[in-house]
């Protein structure tokens, strides 16, 4: 493919029939050869499929769409359920192949959830790279979870001196977490 | 007949050689440039589609122009769509960004981009050639802390890093390597071992263009998935693959060699006729042509001076080669027939021809 910027002073655009074509692109070469003349809008929408730019490895359109059917998508109740951020529904979220904003994958729980297993082959749980502000949250509430736990135990055994010490250091990383504004 | 002279915005910012990174690089016999980009979102903003203006993500450029020192601004909105394609050709930025992007910060020697408001508000991207995939994540990772002190990203716990669409959800890392795979494309050896790598998470695709047999033999190997294994993980795994399609392709170059050797020799040259004396080269012509020279370097069946595939490739795109034909400033009654009497100018000119 190629194309130019042409300066025809009478050509409509062949696309649109609407604005000035201001591009000529041209595919193929010797007898196969198929020409047009566009306007800058419409060449750019040529453009972007001919530089097929391996980015997003599959339609995932196509396969949202044919999510739409299953169950847990489908509009149950008769107000579809709105992100309070960004204003998507789920069926716009299928339509378009992505979430309107990150607190998408919080308001549509399962159904979020859904789509993300379908599209990264049953994966569910990110295990990577986790940013340095998040690492001392994560790391407070792995602590918090597991003396809970021990919390728990203790007093199910009825070792209450112990627990003590535990709801102690509890109480101690929660307001810690508080004076960091975590 | 209209004289032609564009002001390119783009030539004026430099962006009319091939990227520094590039141009210092040693050409392998398989392994081309290799990429790694991260997926990032500022919290609690709609993804660049839904933003209604720039206003939402002002403050947070604001605060990344902190950070990032030694990088040229380069705005979507003031560029000519051949500027455009001329940094789509050089991968500095892709197809969709050049359409709703907003601005990109570059890196002097092209080596990093950030697109902001492409897919994500943040696509930090890192290039080379030759080098460990590591190094290149490495790079992109240290860039993500850099931004990250200033932004507050969207992260999930369960998620990871949230995007706009979930095939880039969890790491938000996509890596890629471009091969050359003429020998594997003549043993029509590539469905098979796509097919093979996407049980793996990994796609093997050709670039530029939608053919059985993509521009120059060049295929681009990705993964699919960004959840559920860690960066290093990923990285690795696309290492091996590379290694073992490298191996599979020089397999099929000695096969060649000891099977077909008058064929191979046959197109080398034939190639290299054409590229020497030829009037007129379409894109895709040239394309092919180069391949056949390379895999004849390769092979040491034809020495010639000064070749360099992965550039040479470069210079043949067409916003590149409409590039030149500004700076001549040439009267012209169809430009399609300039550009591949230019490219063809262009390729008996690196070959010494006439
Ligand atoms: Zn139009
Ligand atoms: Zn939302």
């Amino acid at each position: 493919m190629s194309f130019s910027t042409q300066r025809s002073d009478e050509m409509k655009c062949e696309s649109c029939n609407e604005r000035e074509a201001t591009i000529h692109i041209s595919k193929g070469n010797g007898f196969e050869k198929t020409e047009k003349f566009l306007c800058e809008q419409c060449a750019n929408a040529s453009f972007e499929n001919d530089f097929s730019y391996p980015d997003d490895s599959f339609n995932i359109q196509k396969l949202l769409k044919s999510l739409s059917e299953h169950p847990s998508l489908q509009q149950t109740k008769r107000r579809p359920k709105q992100c309070a951020t960004c204003g998507s529904t789920i069926n716009t979220i299928v339509q378009m192949g992505k979430f309107g904003c990150p607190d998408c994958y919080t308001t549509f729980g399962s159904q979020a959830a859904d789509i993300i297993s379908r599209v990264q082959a049953h994966q569910s749980e990110h295990v990577g790279k986790v940013p340095v502000k998040a690492r001392a949250q994560l790391k407070t509430k792995k602590q918090l979870e597991q003396l809970k736990g021990e919390l728990a135990k203790l007093v199910e055994a009825q070792e209450f001196e112990e627990a003590a010490v535990v709801r102690d250091e509890i109480k101690a990383l929660e307001q810690a977490g508080d004076d960091d504004g975590i | 007949m209209k004289s032609r002279r564009w002001n390119r915005q783009v030539m004026m910012m430099g962006y009319d050689h091939i990227s520094p990174w590039m141009q210092e690089s040693e050409e392998l016999p398989v392994e081309m440039s290799a990429r790694v980009r991260l997926a990032r979102n500022v919290s609690h903003l709609p993804f660049p589609y839904m933003m209604k203006g720039n206003d939402a993500i002002a403050p947070v450029l604001e605060k990344l122009e902190k950070t990032l020192t030694g990088y040229r601004r380069v705005e979507m909105s003031g560029l000519q769509f051949e500027d455009k394609a001329l940094l789509v050709e050089k991968h500095l930025v892709s197809p969709l960004f050049t359409k709703q992007g907003l601005l990109s910060y570059i890196s002097e020697d092209e080596s990093v981009s950030i697109m902001v408001n492409e897919e994500d508000h943040l696509r930090i991207q890192t290039m080379g050639v030759g080098l460990p995939m590591m190094d290149l994540y490495r790079k992109a990772d240290a860039i993500d802390d850099m931004l990250e002190s200033e932004v507050d990203y969207a992260f999930d716990e369960k998620y990871g890093y949230l995007t706009a669409c979930p095939t880039n959800v969890g790491t938000g890392l996509r890596a890629s390597v471009m091969l050359h795979l003429p020998a594997l494309t003549f043993g029509s050896r590539i469905q098979p071992l796509s097919a093979n790598l996407s049980r793996f998470g990994f796609t093997l695709r050709g670039i530029y263009g939608e053919g059985s047999v993509p521009l120059g033999h060049i295929y681009q190997l990705s993964n699919q998935l960004t959840l559920g294994q860690t960066e290093e993980e990923i990285i690795n795994n696309l290492d091996e693959l590379k290694e073992r399609i490298v191996e599979e392709e020089m397999e099929m170059r000695s096969w060649l060699e000891s099977e077909h050797l008058l064929e191979v020799k046959d197109s080398v040259y034939r190639s290299y006729g054409l590229l020497k004396h030829a009037y007129r080269m379409p894109l895709k012509e040239a394309a092919k042509c180069l391949s056949d020279l390379k895999l004849g370097t390769d092979l040491n069946l034809i020495e010639l001076e000064g070749f360099q595939f992965q550039k040479w490739i470069q210079l043949i795109q067409p916003a590149f080669i409409k590039m030149r034909l500004n700076e001549k400033d040439i009267e012209i009654t169809s430009l399609e027939h300039a550009v591949e009497e230019e490219r063809a100018a262009l390729m008996r000119q690196l070959l010494g021809g006439e």
